[in-house]
């Protein structure tokens, strides 16, 4: 079975400096990918190739066989920074209707699509408040609405909880948890929560730095749906995460650049 | 709270109108020559009378029209033109550089050039106050279009949005409130050259009323021109304070 | 200015050029740019732009002078007395929407035509956003300040001119910055609406005289008078908040 994703000997350069070198990786498809690696190890701009928002400066990055060149309709991207990334100016339900216009879909279907999305990302009764009247946690939740608007078969996300407090971010790990088994998408997930990491993935890919590197891959041998009381007492979570850490602070003592 | 604030608001109409009965003590008792200074009664029966015998109603219609066309004009061309400024890299290279050259140009400099093209005509007017008004929509406009966030601009690159979608759904809004304040300068400064201009042309209007009185001594009339033209003023400035209010509503709340 | 930004006027002013002299012109309207820069040159030669120019700024600078120094009195009193501020709240804003060019007939019956009309009009064109900003200067000094005062013992006179006038004193700055753009605006269009003085008035004369190269000439000199005015005002600002130590949000 070709992989949905693959880089080959991809790198990227900005000017003189190498920030991602020698990467070979597959990604098959329905697969819950994370990575995590020291700050500055290049974890997010290994995202923005697949995203097609930066060419590799060598090797190739591709989608089922084709070259990511630009972004593509079937590749979605979730932010960190919900604030800036959703528009202001728009209601919950014209930020998701958002990628529906972008899609081209008819305005009669869209809203059903709208009120779906709305109720599966637990958003009802927001659909006419602005952002700016939402928590956080609110506001992250609808911009998964919009990018699962958008039809998605990957789903990159860039420390999408990363910003949120505790108590919200156990909440929606859960919940994409849910969403992944529902609609079999490949995730693509940036972190550096390493708990987060081996909770939600099937793979946890730790890089290294300077020039970013893959280090190390753990595959994630535990059932799901997986609980965020039990499952971090799971021999096999106590196993990786040891080594995860191991790992980390052996990149750490690596110079930063 | 909201009582107090009510009770002060009411203090400080009172205190408007002792203002207004200084004014007519002063004209009253002749302490300024009433040719400069018409008693507050003079001036509102001149008010009064020039509508019911409708010439200053329709000054003050002509001048209206005027202001709003040159103001529509100067709008539609500002964000235009800005637009594509903030958004082509080539505009912003060859075009802009020449149009900050034009900007320091007083508006009112248009006049005489637009008077060679036009005459003194109605064109003369709507072009001065369009070209008048123009610079602050458009330097606003550009800049509003130019400063879109670079998260937004790659949720736009993700969603593949095109050059005029990605115009219409996110540079736009988010130039709107430098937009808006933009449209509110242009709007002052289309009251202005409407009244010049008008002065000029002698074309029915409030600037020719006003000009007309003076010139016969008709300080009355003058005062009655002066207090229509402030309330276009400040009923405009009310106006698109309102509507700012209601489309930025999104940024007033948290 | 790089290069590319001077590739459109450059081209235009050559097209003109090069149309002036392949065709001629036969117009009351257009001149070629070899004319305009030609009386340009000459009426600097002969003084008279130079006049002109300093009767224009002349009644700027003195409007600016007036209303500016009225305007920050007001502004000091009202921002320093709430009882006084919040009674001609209605008042002002009753006054302040009137539109400077709408004074202008007043004006001409009660100074007649000549310097003092344009100074006139100038000063109530640039006394109320001074008197606003001003006012908003001092009402929004830090509280802590005036409880520094407090503490110190200093009397309501000390406190004012001791701690109020020099915190407020850059933003008031800001506002002359801005008041004094807005002078030459309204000096050139009084001069272009009934002021026989200054450039407004050379532009309206050469208009009538039929002499595009005259009117154009103005213009250019205009432009560069405003380029020039604008860029000095930008320098002086810039020296003075230095001096002054300002910290304060900037634009």
């Amino acid at each position: 079975m070709t992989p949905l994703i693959s880089f080959r000997d991809a790198g990227v350069a900005f000017g003189s400096k190498q920030v991602l070198e020698g990467l070979n990786l597959d990604i098959a498809e329905g697969e819950f990918v994370c990575v995590v690696g020291a700050s500055g190890c290049g974890k997010t701009t290994m995202l923005r190739l697949i995203a097609g928002l930066h060419p590799p400066s060598e090797g190739v990055v591709s989608y089922a066989g084709q070259a990511i060149a630009r972004p593509r309709p079937e590749i979605a991207i979730v932010f960190q920074d919900y604030g800036k990334a959703l528009l202001p100016w728009r209601t919950v339900s014209g930020n998701i209707e958002l990628a529906l216009e972008a899609a081209g879909t008819p305005r009669a279907e869209r809203g059903a699509i709208i009120a779906n999305l709305i109720a599966l990302m637990g958003l009802e009764g927001d659909g006419g408040k602005f952002p700016s009247e939402l928590s956080g946690g609110m506001q992250q939740r609808v911009q998964i609405a919009r990018s699962l608007a958008q039809r998605p078969q990957v789903l990159l996300m860039d420390e999408p909880f990363g910003a949120l407090d505790a108590m919200t971010r156990q909440g929606l790990q859960d919940e994409l948890q849910r969403l992944m088994m529902q609609q079999r998408m490949t995730v693509f997930f940036v972190t550096h929560d390493l708990e987060e990491a081996i909770y939600l993935g099937d793979r946890v890919i730790g890089l290294r730095r300077n020039p970013g590197r893959i280090g190390k891959v753990f595959d994630v041998r535990i059932g799901r749906p997986r609980d965020q009381v039990a499952t971090p007492e799971d021999p096999e979570f106590l196993r990786i995460r040891r080594e995860l850490y191991d790992f980390i602070r052996d990149t750490e003592r690596e110079p930063a650049s | 709270m909201r009582q107090r604030d009510l009770l002060w608001g009411l203090a400080s109409v009172c205190f408007a109108a002792l203002l207004v009965f200084l004014w007519h003590l002063i004209s009253a008792y002749r302490l300024v020559a009433p040719v400069f200074l018409p008693p507050p009664l003079a001036a509102f029966n001149a008010l009064a009378n020039g509508f019911e015998d409708g010439r200053l109603a329709s000054a003050t219609a002509e001048t209206l029209e005027r202001i709003f066309l040159g103001w529509l004009l100067a709008s539609v061309l500002g964000i235009m033109v800005g637009a594509w400024i903030g958004i082509s890299a080539f505009a912003r290279n060859y075009v802009m550089p020449t149009l900050e050259l034009l900007r320091p140009l007083p508006a009112s400099a248009a006049i005489p050039v637009a008077i060679t093209f036009f005459g003194l005509s109605d064109a003369m007017v709507l072009a001065s106050v369009g070209f008048g008004a123009v610079w602050p929509m458009l330097l606003a406009t550009a800049y509003g279009v130019a400063a879109v966030d670079v998260r937004l601009v790659e949720v736009s690159r993700m969603l593949r949005l095109g050059r005029f979608s990605y115009l219409r759904i996110i540079a736009l809004p988010n130039a709107l409130p430098d937009i808006l304040s933009g449209m509110r300068v242009g709007l002052v400064v289309a009251l202005i050259i409407t009244i010049v201009g008008e002065m000029l042309t002698s074309r029915t209007g409030l600037g020719q009323w006003i000009m007309l009185a003076a010139r016969s001594f008709r300080s009355a009339d003058l005062f009655a021109g002066i207090v229509i033209l402030g309330l276009i003023g400040l009923a405009s400035a009310l106006m698109l304070s309102q509507i700012e209010r209601w489309l930025l509503r999104w940024r007033l709340q948290a | 200015m790089n290069w590319r930004g001077a590739i459109l006027p450059v081209s235009v002013i050559a097209a003109a050029q090069f149309a002036a002299t392949t065709y001629g012109i036969q117009s009351d309207a257009l001149a070629s740019p070899v004319e305009i820069l030609a009386s340009l040159l000459q009426a600097l030669a002969d003084g008279s732009m130079i006049r002109a120019t300093l009767e224009t700024l002349g009644a700027a600078l003195g409007g600016l002078l007036v209303g500016g120094s009225a305007g920050i009195l007001a502004g000091i009193v009202l921002g320093l007395s709430g009882v006084l501020n919040r009674l001609m709240t209605v008042s002002i804003e009753l006054v302040r929407p009137v539109p400077s060019v709408a004074i202008i007939p007043l004006f001409m019956l009660v100074f007649g035509l000549g310097f003092r009309l344009e100074i006139a009009v100038v000063a109530f064109g640039v006394v109320w956003t001074v008197l606003v900003l001003t006012r908003a200067a001092v009402a929004g000094i830090e509280p802590r300040l005036l409880e520094v005062a407090r503490v110190l013992g200093m009397s309501r006179a000390q406190a004012i001119w001791k701690i109020v006038l020099p915190s407020a004193l850059p933003r008031i700055f800001v506002a002359l910055r801005l008041a004094a753009t807005v002078s030459l605006i309204v000096a050139v269009t009084v001069e272009v609406a009934v002021n026989p003085l200054g450039l407004g008035y050379g532009m309206q004369i050469a208009q009538q005289a039929l002499r595009p190269e005259w009117m154009f000439a103005y213009l250019v000199w205009l432009i560069i008078v405003g380029w020039s005015f604008n860029y000095l005002l930008v320098r002086i600002e810039g020296i003075v908040l230095r001096r002054m130590n300002f910290t304060g949000p900037r634009r």
